[in-house]
């Protein structure tokens, strides 16, 4: 079993959370300002149910509440690093299709990708201080997904930013749970256990 | 035997008495009553365009004998037209409820079946004892894209129909007011009001789902509210309040990230603390009841002419200071 946290790592773990909760509160913001915009643009319906898409992380998740830290941070990181590629995608194929005349979704793509980056530092830094070590990413990443049609990128597109929308909401709901103080030992609940 | 009939407002209805013959001699009751021969066709009974307070139990009896020979109860209602549904969850991220009614009464007895699928998984939604109209599910996921569909059917014995609604985990969630809403005046600050409540305590997990809140104020006098948005804590200080104005406060609450605001809380009154009245003013105070408010909203004249304070006399001959001072400076003109 880890110690108890000394007090100088319980406030750096408070602060990084606090500052996570507010970073995932504009994320998410942003990312349904863009979801609107992207809709309009791409001509899609927005409500038009989008089908599990290959590649992309799923926010839904069954007994949450029963989480350890680590496994809110691991979960969390994992997901955002696969966002960071699939935002990145999203970008160089909304370049391809429509060069200078979308700029302006171009520009909101680029602006979450950069926070969905920070975020997923942000996260290491969580799991640095808990000495987890953080994983390391894939090499070379798995291998390019067949090339889809001009439509079906729209609706993964459309998948992929709502999914993330998700995600952003239960970001913030895990790190509420990473700052509270554990009643018995004073770490944080579900991190004070054998590696 | 005894029956139970059942037909539909405005119907034509024939009642048989039991085995008897067309032709044979009877006699027919509506709870207890005689009914005229006239709506008799042989042994049969004729009710024409039914309505609701022909519901009752009606019986035939043999003619000599009084033997009874049949019983029925006729109960008049009509098919349930579209039932309206409503799903809420007060109490994220347990689960939520779903309830229902009627738009009209069927006057006959209902029954309601609820079905509500997640993506392709049918989930159970348990059946409250109290309300009867009312079931709730518990969220086997959470922060899922995939959206519920609710079915309600109602069937009675003169028909069926149903409603669906459709949603995600998100949108239905809206907790119940704020509770223990308390304002108080601030002793020394005439203009200053302190309110606390407390969440709901449906709300099962504030600290991890954390609550933001919406104060509404008015004085009693005036119809516009003021808004305040808190995103956190469970009190607010008005500052800005009207000296000696008696205050309307509400409180609402919605999750700090998703779903919608809660209804109004119940309202509480207050008015700020004011100075006791003295029978002796001075220069200042005057100045001070006859200065314009600071405030963004002004109160209507009629109300800042006489403040408590600059009130001298008492009984039928309570003169208002600024009032008073008029009438002298007039006086010494004319003296």
């Amino acid at each position: 079993m880890a110690a108890a946290d000394s007090p100088s790592t319980a406030l750096r773990r408070r602060d990084l959370c606090s500052r996570g909760i507010r970073l995932a509160g504009k994320m998410r913001a942003d990312v349904v300002d863009l979801l609107d915009t992207y809709v309009e643009q791409q001509g899609l319906d927005a409500s038009a149910t989008v089908a599990a898409v290959e590649g992309v992380p799923l926010a839904a998740v069954e007994r949450w509440d029963e989480q350890t830290g680590t496994q809110r941070l691991l979960e969390n990181l994992a997901a955002y690093r696969a966002f960071r590629a699939l935002l990145a995608q999203m970008l160089e194929e909304q370049r391809e299709q429509l060069g200078e005349a979308d700029a302006g979704l171009g520009r909101a793509l680029a602006a979450v990708l950069l926070q969905v980056s920070a975020f997923a530092y942000h996260l290491e830094e969580l799991l640095r201080l808990e000495s987890r070590g953080v994983p390391g990413e894939e090499g070379d990443g798995p291998p390019p997904p067949p090339r889809l049609s001009l439509f079906e990128q729209k609706l993964r597109g459309l998948g992929v930013l709502r999914e993330l929308a998700q995600w952003a909401v239960r970001s913030a709901r895990d790190l509420r749970q990473l700052a509270k103080p554990s009643p018995a030992t004073g770490t944080a609940p579900g991190l004070a256990e054998s590696p | 035997d005894s029956h139970i009939q059942y037909e539909r407002v405005g119907a034509d209805v024939t009642m048989k008495c039991g085995s008897m013959d067309w032709d044979a001699a009877v006699t027919w009751t509506a709870n207890g009553t005689d009914i005229d021969e006239s709506h008799l066709n042989g042994s049969y009974l004729i009710l024409k365009n039914v309505d609701l307070s022909q519901s009752g139990q009606y019986s035939c009896y043999e003619g000599s004998s009084w033997h009874l020979k049949y019983q029925t109860y006729l109960k008049v209602g009509t098919p349930p037209k579209e039932p309206v549904l409503m799903c809420r969850s007060n109490n994220y991220p347990k689960g939520f409820y779903c309830s229902w009614h009627l738009p009209t009464p069927t006057y006959i007895p209902n029954t309601f079946n609820i079905s509500v699928i997640h993506g392709t998984k049918d989930m159970v939604c348990e059946k409250d004892a109290v309300p009867k109209n009312r079931c709730h599910i518990r969220y086997l996921q959470l922060f899922s894209t995939v959206k519920y569909k609710v079915t309600l059917t109602v069937t009675n014995a003169l028909g069926k129909n149903y409603t669906a609604v459709t949603f995600d985990e998100f949108a239905i969630v809206k907790p119940d007011p704020p509770e223990s809403v308390v304002a108080k005046p601030v002793p020394n600050n005439p203009r200053r009001l302190e309110v606390s409540w407390q969440n709901p305590s449906s709300w099962p997990d504030p600290e991890s789902f954390p609550l933001k809140f919406f104060l509404r104020y008015r004085p009693l006098i005036l119809d516009q509210w003021q808004h305040v948005e808190l995103s956190d804590g469970t009190s607010h200080t008005i500052t800005d309040a009207y000296a000696g104005k008696e205050y309307i406060i509400q409180v609402a609450a919605k999750d700090n990230d998703i779903g919608t605001w809660s209804d109004w809380s119940v309202a509480v009154h207050a008015t700020p603390w004011t100075e006791e009245p003295k029978h002796l003013t001075t220069e200042a105070q005057i100045t001070e009841t006859t200065s314009t408010s600071t405030s963004s909203f002004m109160a209507p004249p009629t109300t800042k002419i006489c403040d408590k304070g600059a009130v001298v006399g008492s009984g039928a001959v309570a003169v208002c200071w600024t009032a008073g001072l008029v009438v002298a400076a007039y006086s010494v003109l004319f003296i």
